[in-house]
């Protein structure tokens, strides 16, 4: 039995006829937010409502806090779920939304009414308690949803893509929020989302998922700058992938063999032992992507706004340096 | 959509049992009666049908009063619903709604109406004698005409509610475009309209055959035993003669014609779908 | 399209005044004939009275089927709604093995015309069963209700997203208590619009009744039929007026408070 908070075991899960995720083995720590990262259909969302209690493994455990709610019906798990649509109750005002936990867990009238508000205030609504969600805003639908989910104080808290509906500045806005919520009330989370610079930025440790399998896990920074896969160096923004050749020349990569990869920002532009022609240069605003067509395959560069125009067709040399690469193992 | 099996059949199973003993199993048994014979199965019950002058002919004048009511409706259902259409959008509403009254009025009420009015002494005749066109008060009811005009008024709101709904997902400009074109109009009405509105009239046609098919209180009060229709037929086979068996195949005949426009109902709105 | 007929504005008003004129001016014309003062049946009325609208609340027999008419209505469309929802509902949120056949059940008997659904009843249910005539009638129309209670509430349930539903679940709430206190105020509407449709259905059903009523036990529609072969004077059709005036006053109540063609 081991003591991690949340403890996967073999986890087996699917849909009908399809495996969506063969055997997963993961655990989290109390007081961590975990984020699960990866493309759509990777398994990640089949995971978390599995671990909700939604989905019915085929095979394995879960294991919350010592107890084994493998079996354990979804309304008894005290694990809450945000859902990516916030999935509001339409015909209840933000209080009656907020105060909806509490009331099943039968409070008494004084304490729901505190900790309602509380909840409310906490995600700055304060003054909303009578709208009803169609008078809200995503943002606003947002909050409460989370408000809603929390006042129950969860031993877990799932988070489905809550953000991916908000536009840019709210997304932002919002991450900081939860970042704050989670250090203030100290709620274990797990955030499911397939935007790498959010899990990066929230989350204590991070879960690489590709095709119901994990590709990787560790901080932030460990994914970061230490990817070991082509797939997850991809994910993270290691755009030149080739293969690791003995003698340094550019080789295509293979999938299942070691490779090297490089930022766009590591290539460097003008000289090397490398040729290539140019296909394109996009002007970002901070930098200039540059596109270059080799006999291996392309390779994206990042150039300064002020250096020279690249223009299409033009051969260019350029230096992949070793000594920079990321090596991957498959 | 959630897990368990269980309680979906669990819910499920209280209504579907009902309607199955209440309504397939009867039903069923009720058809079958039409194939059986003093010999065993067999379609001599059948045979008798069609061998009975009284009932071929009630069979065809079902058919063929269904199929001129669907017409007329088609007719002026499409006058009414291109008018609908035409009158802006306040308007609309309203005379959708005029047009959908008498369909919540009871059927033995709307129909009850034309007995006063060609009756002997009913409004038509007073007119026709009042003006002269003829001596003696006309015989109007108990009818196939009756019937036949008691059908199209039951039935036309649904043609022309039918027709309004397909008309008005049309392209706004396709009438204006034909005319600019040059195109007059009865070739805009063929040529145009009615292909793009086509959907709508089959369902509003197959809706309209049906219900006068199946009709039982228009031709019950307007035709009476003069002039009988398929379930006037069988409501007289039964309560006059006890006649179970032919019952049977009058039912089967009925659930056959009303099942296959309700599959080519079926067929078309997929089609539209897509 | 917007008008796209501007050359037409005559025309199609005219068409459309006289089909509007044939298809209500007969409920108009038997209204009138139901204020008749006269003693017969007469277009136009001889005298406008209410004689024989008074007259026709204090005919036992009529006053008899009315209630009959009525208990019946609001009975079976109430089984039919019990049946129903719970149906709806497992159908539209479980994976019931043959969704669709169920389905297509539950909505056949909305094609089988109605008087052989009343045969059938009769030969194969009511009197191998020896089931008293109200009974009858109870089951007869709640069969012919569950179709409308079904499809209804169905259109009502594709309506509300089902993590709704799982939200509630997540929060602590068992199924039975996410549906009493998510779903039902949610498809409320869709409810009542069931209820609406199936009272009027089965309060003006005739064929399904004909071959169950009995003597002295008869629906309203019925015994208006069966009276309109030996009454002459103005009391049908003032009851005609009558019916149809109930009828429609709940139809637009409903429409105003609903928006009912939504749901049809």
């Amino acid at each position: 039995m081991s003591d991690a908070f949340l403890d996967l075991q073999g986890l087996s899960l699917g849909y009908g006829a399809t495996l969506a995720v063969p055997a997963l083995d993961l655990a989290m720590a109390e007081g961590e937010l975990l984020a699960l990262l990866g493309p759509s259909g990777c398994g990640k969302t089949t995971t978390m409502r599995a671990i909700a209690g939604l989905l019915q493994p085929r095979a394995g455990r879960i294991t919350l806090a010592g107890r084994d709610i493998t079996r354990v019906s979804a309304h008894q798990r005290e694990v809450g779920l945000v859902f990516q649509s916030y999935a509001l109750f339409p015909h209840l005002s933000v209080f009656e939304n907020v105060a909806f936990g509490l009331r099943l867990r039968k409070v008494d009238a004084a304490e729901l009414q505190r900790r309602t508000q509380e909840a409310i205030a906490m995600v700055g609504l304060a003054g909303f308690e009578r709208r009803l969600p169609r008078e809200l805003s995503g943002g606003q639908q947002q909050r409460v949803a989370l408000a809603r989910s929390v006042v129950v104080r969860p031993r877990l808290l799932l988070l489905d893509e809550p953000l991916s509906n908000l536009d840019a500045r709210l997304r932002l806005e919002m991450r900081s929020e939860l970042q704050r919520l989670q250090r203030e009330l100290g709620v274990t989370m797990m955030y499911v989302t397939h935007d790498q610079s959010e899990a990066l930025a929230l989350a204590d440790r991070v879960v690489v998922m590709r095709e119901g399998r994990i590709a990787q896990q560790g901080s932030p920074v460990d994914i970061y700058e230490r990817p070991r896969s082509a797939f997850v160096a991809r994910f993270v923004g290691f755009e030149n992938v080739f293969a690791a050749s003995a003698d340094g020349a550019l080789r295509p990569w293979v999938e299942g063999q070691p490779g090297r990869a490089w930022r766009p920002r590591q290539v460097l532009l003008g000289q090397g032992p490398h040729e290539g022609q140019v296909l394109g240069a996009s002007y970002l605003g901070e930098s200039v992507e540059v596109l270059l067509h080799t006999a291996a395959g392309p390779v994206k560069a990042q150039a300064a706004p002020d250096a020279p125009r690249r223009v299409p067709g033009e051969t260019l040399r350029f230096d992949l340096p070793i000594a920079d690469a990321v090596l991957l193992d498959e | 959509m959630f897990d368990n099996r269980r309680i979906g059949i669990a819910l499920a199973a209280p209504a579907a049992l009902f309607v199955a003993l209440a309504f397939i199993v009867p039903v069923a048994v009720l058809l079958s009666g039409g194939f059986a014979t003093p010999q065993g199965w067999g379609l001599s019950r059948w045979a008798e049908f069609v061998g009975d002058p009284l009932s071929v002919e009630v069979f065809w004048r079902t058919v063929k009063l269904g199929a001129l009511v669907t017409l007329a409706c088609a007719v002026l259902g499409y006058a009414t619903a291109l008018a609908i259409v035409d009158a802006g959008p306040t308007w609309k509403g309203r005379w959708s709604g005029l047009v959908m009254l008498p369909l919540m009025i009871s059927p033995v009420a709307r129909t009850y109406a034309w007995i006063v009015l060609l009756g002997r002494t009913g409004l038509v005749n007073q007119a026709i004698t009042g003006l002269g066109l003829s001596a003696e008060p006309l015989r109007l009811l108990f009818t196939e005409t009756a019937v036949f005009i008691g059908l199209v008024q039951l039935f036309l709101p649904l043609m022309v509610l039918s027709l309004v709904s397909a008309l008005e997902n049309l392209p706004a400009d396709v009438v204006p475009a034909a005319r600019v074109l040059g195109a007059p109009w009865p070739t805009v009405f063929f040529k145009v309209l009615l292909p793009l509105s086509r959907e709508g009239l089959v369902i509003g046609g197959t809706l309209v055959f049906t219900g006068s098919v199946t009709a039982y209180i228009t031709p019950a009060v307007l035709g009476g035993s003069k002039v009988l229709m398929l379930e006037t037929l069988l409501y007289q086979r039964v309560s006059v003669a006890n006649d179970f068996a032919s019952a049977s195949v009058i039912a089967l005949i009925l659930i056959v014609m009303s099942v296959v426009t309700h599959a080519l109902l079926r067929r078309a709105s997929a089609a539209r779908r897509r | 399209m917007t008008r796209p007929f501007n050359g037409m504005r005559f025309s199609g008003a005219l068409a459309l005044g006289a089909v509007l004129l044939f298809l209500l001016g007969p409920f108009v014309v038997i209204a009138l004939a139901g204020l008749s003062a006269g003693d017969t049946l007469a277009f136009p009325p001889q005298g406008l009275s209410l004689r024989w609208v008074i007259a026709v609340f204090g005919m036992d027999n009529f006053r008899a089927s009315f209630w009959l008419s009525l208990q019946l209505a609001i009975g079976s469309t109430a089984l039919a709604l019990l049946l129903g929802v719970p149906a709806a509902y497992g159908l539209a949120r479980y994976r019931v093995p043959g969704r669709e056949l169920v389905r297509t059940l539950l909505i056949a008997p909305l094609i089988v015309p109605g008087i052989i659904v009343g045969l059938a009843l009769l030969r194969h249910a009511v009197i191998p069963l020896d089931l008293g005539v109200t009974w009858a009638l109870i089951l007869a129309h709640t069969v012919l209700v569950v179709p409308y209670a079904v499809r209804v509430v169905t259109a009502s349930l594709d309506n509300l997203r089902t993590d709704v539903e799982e939200a509630a679940v997540m929060l602590g709430a068992t199924r039975l208590q996410t549906f009493f206190r998510i779903v039902l105020p949610n498809i409320r509407s869709g409810i009542i619009a069931a209820f609406i449709l199936g009272f009027v259905t089965s309060f003006n059903q005739v064929p399904v009744s004909l071959f169950l009523t009995g003597p002295g036990i008869t629906t309203l529609p019925i015994d208006m039929l069966t009276s309109m072969e030996f009454v002459y004077d103005p009391s049908i059709a003032a009851l005609s007026a009558l019916m149809a005036l109930l009828s429609i006053a709940i139809v637009a109540v409903a429409e105003r408070a609903l928006g009912l063609s939504r749901y049809v």
